[in-house]
């Protein structure tokens, strides 16, 4: 505020010259176009003039000035208030009444808000599609690098009783018929997928009807998958989505994603008591949001690739409205692959009703069935 | 103090002479009184504290609310703010503190901190992918490096609010090496740890003379004067209290177990594992009854004492605090810090009460929107937000009530328990120092190791 017209023109105060901590008494006169800071004695300590002098954090009680720029610590403290609003009438950049203050916290809060808007948008849209970009051009051998530390994760993660090699099925001796008969299922998967990278299976004992593929190639099928398949076509249908996620990088995008996530949301946003859980909402929402387009593209390569290896392309919506239909809570299923009944839609359009022929015989079908007995 | 109202050049009106000038305005202006000076020792005063705890509370409320509305982006303002409250409202000698940090410097070493450590997350991120000796190494070598890293910001972040500290127009400097703090800071965290917390007092003893032998006010030494055994001789009696539980669970478990039968018990195959246990060890049930209970116990006595040790360390730590011939000494009392706590506990309990009759109806309209639309998931996703919502609200009070109640009146009650001597000195320290960069404050809030 500037307004010369204040009628008080001097008063007293306590002045510090910033290079002796000695506390002077000092008499301040407020001039035409500066303020002037004398002694006791009548000596001109400093002149300041209005545009430099800025107000500094000080109690409610007490103005406290300073000059604007200045190397040496100066500071004038006046404890008059209507000496102090004097000065405040003439000094453009004291602002006492705090509204200069009001609305520059007002912009910041503005401004926070329109940076945490546009830091959402990157993490919904600037996120996958950058991880979308760059999961191809990572070389293979990064990516199976990749796979194998996931792998070390997801294997503790799954084997919740540790047994270890014994988590795995399919590895005894009576199981060699089983053995031949997957591998005979994925094999016709594989050579018509013709993927770059080699394919690992491995079937665990878990009793979840799931299957996911990590970077690198490997699968992992849950012992409750095959129990749930009426017939081997529906175990193909879902291998052949699994193989999907692996053909589109699906796992190598998922880890970028999630590192550029917790970049925004570790780093940048959510720095505060109960952000936390925040943050994770945040995170498991827009995951959900990038799996949408990536299990329908999955879907469609399934169906391809089903149709290719001469299987029944709608076998995978025939499983997946089953385990759609009888969800147990907190199934992963259900978490990550929305609006089954949507897909089921989709899958059934593109297969066009041609049936196929099985992928196996009923007799490989039945030895596959005993992978994880006995 | 007449005298002042006659002689136009206020000769002579010290110390008073801000209450004349208040008279002769003719306003009601609240004056502090000037306990801090006392015209018969001269050289000896004391700290005030001069701010209200509701306008304190209030800063933080509004700032707890702004920093959900934007994610956490408000920290750096509700920080600066919180400082320059404790700091303007802190007298020393009848002068107050300033802080003279502003909100952009402490956004922009945040953001500078940023950008050092993504290209050390990123490089920890592909060790991690390597297999072998040193992929299986990185989290280790990253907890290692990010503990090093996070006493290093500790110590930069100090410098950064020492010189942004103003007092009787000088600031506050601090030199020394934050690298070697931080190697001395984790040796000692190690040493703590390995002796169960007995050489606690001693690495707060040796940390804090690194400190304060490196600042200095102008061109004022500071040094500190208190000793680990000084501390240890207060705090031993309530280290014995809450270890004796835990040793004697332990001592349970020696003398009763036979380890060599539990070890086959467990390391058998088959489904009955608790079965063979309880067949070798027919007394472990008990064991494990009594050192619940002995844990507990420990953990009950923590909590109890905890707000002794805080008063202790707090008035050992101001009573070692010396600036040349400047001496502090604290006169802190443990009740009062109690107190602090009861202020909490009150205040907690009545967000608490106020938290569940707003749940009430957010309940029911959960249940409503969930009972309109069912199986969409809508439903779900409201009752997940608002769950959320609450969630924040109640971890962000909880905080907020904490730092109103419990750290405010650490720092007030810190403050206002302090005698300092050999004041008269503070009439002639020379200026000396700049503003250091605020990277300091950056990494400690990029690391979660921030303070004030």
């Amino acid at each position: 505020m500037t307004d010369a017209s204040h009628p008080m023109t001097a008063g007293a105060g306590i002045f510090f010259d910033g290079r002796v901590s000695a506390r002077r008494d000092v008499r301040v006169t407020l001039g035409p176009r500066t303020l002037q800071i004398d002694d006791a004695a009548g000596r001109l300590l400093a002149e300041w003039p209005y545009d430099e002098i800025e107000s500094l954090s000080a109690p409610d009680t007490v103005l406290r000035l300073g000059r604007h720029g200045n190397a040496t610590l100066e500071r004038l403290e006046i404890f008059d208030p209507v000496f102090a609003a004097a000065v405040d009438a003439r000094a453009t950049q004291v602002d006492r009444s705090g509204g200069l203050q009001h609305r520059q916290r007002l912009a910041v809060v503005g401004l926070s808000v329109i940076a945490v808007a546009s830091l959402l948008v990157v993490a919904w849209l600037g996120v996958p599609a950058l991880a979308a970009r760059i999961a191809p051009l990572l070389p293979v051998a990064v990516e199976r690098k990749l796979g194998a530390a996931v792998d070390l994760q997801v294997r503790n993660a799954l084997d919740t009783q540790h047994a270890g090699a014994a988590f795995e099925c399919g590895n005894g001796a009576g199981q060699a018929a089983a053995r031949a008969a997957l591998g005979r299922l994925t094999g016709r998967l594989e050579t018509a997928a013709a993927l770059s990278m080699p394919l690992k299976f491995t079937i665990v004992h878990r009793k979840e009807a799931n299957a996911f593929a990590i970077p690198g190639g490997q699968i992992y099928v849950f012992e409750g998958l095959i129990d749930t398949a009426r017939d081997a076509d529906e175990l193909a249908g879902v291998l052949a989505h699994e193989i999907g996620h692996v053909a589109h990088r699906d796992g190598t995008r998922a880890v970028l994603q999630g590192a550029g996530l917790s970049f925004m949301f570790g780093m940048l946003l959510g720095d505060f008591v109960g952000g936390g859980a925040v943050v994770l909402a945040a995170k498991s929402v827009l995951k959900s949001s990038y799996s949408r387009d990536v299990e329908a593209a999955a879907d469609v390569y399934g169906v391809g690739l089903m149709q290719k290896a001469g299987g029944n392309g709608a076998a995978l919506a025939a499983i997946l409205t089953r385990i759609g239909g009888a969800t147990e809570p907190g199934m992963k299923i259900l978490r990550d692959h929305p609006d089954t009944k949507a897909r089921v839609a989709v899958i059934e359009r593109l297969a066009h009703g041609i049936a196929g022929q099985a992928m196996l015989s009923p007799a490989e079908w039945s030895a596959l069935r005993g992978i994880c007995k006995g | 103090m007449s005298s002042c109202r006659r002689e136009p050049n206020f000769k002579n009106c010290r110390p008073a002479a801000r209450r004349v000038i208040a008279d002769t305005a003719g306003t009601d202006y609240p004056l502090a009184p000037m306990t801090g000076l006392q015209p018969s020792g001269g050289s000896v005063g004391g700290v005030r504290f001069l701010g209200a705890r509701g306008a304190y509370a209030r800063l933080l409320a509004r700032g707890a609310g702004l920093l959900m509305v934007t994610l956490g982006l408000y920290r750096f303002w509700l920080m600066t703010d919180v400082r320059r409250f404790l700091w303007s409202n802190t007298e020393i000698d009848g002068e107050t503190l300033e802080y003279a940090g502003t909100p952009l410097e402490l956004l922009i070493g945040f953001l500078v901190a940023v950008a050092l450590l993504v290209p050390v997350y990123a490089g920890f991120f592909i060790a991690a992918l390597d297999l072998g000796v040193f992929g299986e190494m990185t989290g280790a070598i990253a907890f290692a490096g990010l503990a090093v890293l996070g006493q290093y910001a500790i110590y930069r972040a100090r410098r950064y609010r020492l010189t942004r500290t103003v007092f009787r127009g000088l600031r506050f400097t601090q030199t020394g090496s934050a690298w070697v703090y931080a190697f001395r800071a984790v040796g000692w965290w190690i040493v703590t740890a390995l002796t169960f917390g007995l050489a606690y007092p001693f690495q707060l003893a040796s940390l804090e003379r690194y400190k304060m032998r490196h600042t200095r006010y102008g061109t004022l030494p500071g040094r500190f004067a208190g000793t680990g055994f000084g501390l240890m001789w207060r705090g031993l009696p309530m280290w014995l209290v809450v270890m004796a539980p835990l040793a004697l669970a332990v001592g349970a478990f020696v003398e009763v177990v036979d380890w060599s039968a539990l070890t086959d018990a467990v390391t058998q195959t088959g489904d009955d594992v608790m079965g063979r246990v309880e067949g070798t060890n027919p007394a472990l049930g008990e064991v494990v009854v009594f050192a619940m209970l002995m844990t507990g116990l420990s953990a009950v006595m923590a909590a109890l004492l905890y707000p002794v040790f805080q008063a202790v360390v707090l008035r050992w730590w101001t009573s070692g605090l010396r600036f040349g011939a400047i001496e502090a000494r604290s006169k802190l009392r443990i009740r009062h810090v109690y107190g602090a706590y009861m202020r909490f506990l009150w205040w907690g309990g009545l967000f608490t009460i106020a938290l569940g009759v707003l749940a009430i109806p957010l309940l029911i309209l959960i249940g409503v929107v969930a009972g309109k639309l069912p199986d969409s998931g809508a439903g779900d996703i409201a009752a997940t937000l608002i769950g959320l919502g609450g969630y924040v609200v109640a971890a962000l009070g909880y905080s907020t009530i904490y730092r109103a109640t419990v750290l405010m009146s650490l720092w007030q009650l810190g403050a206002e328990a302090l005698q300092l001597s050999g004041l008269d000195l503070l009439e002639r320290v020379e200026a000396a120092g700049q503003a250091s960069s605020p990277l300091g404050e950056g990494l400690a809030d990029a690391l979660n190791v921030g303070g004030y």
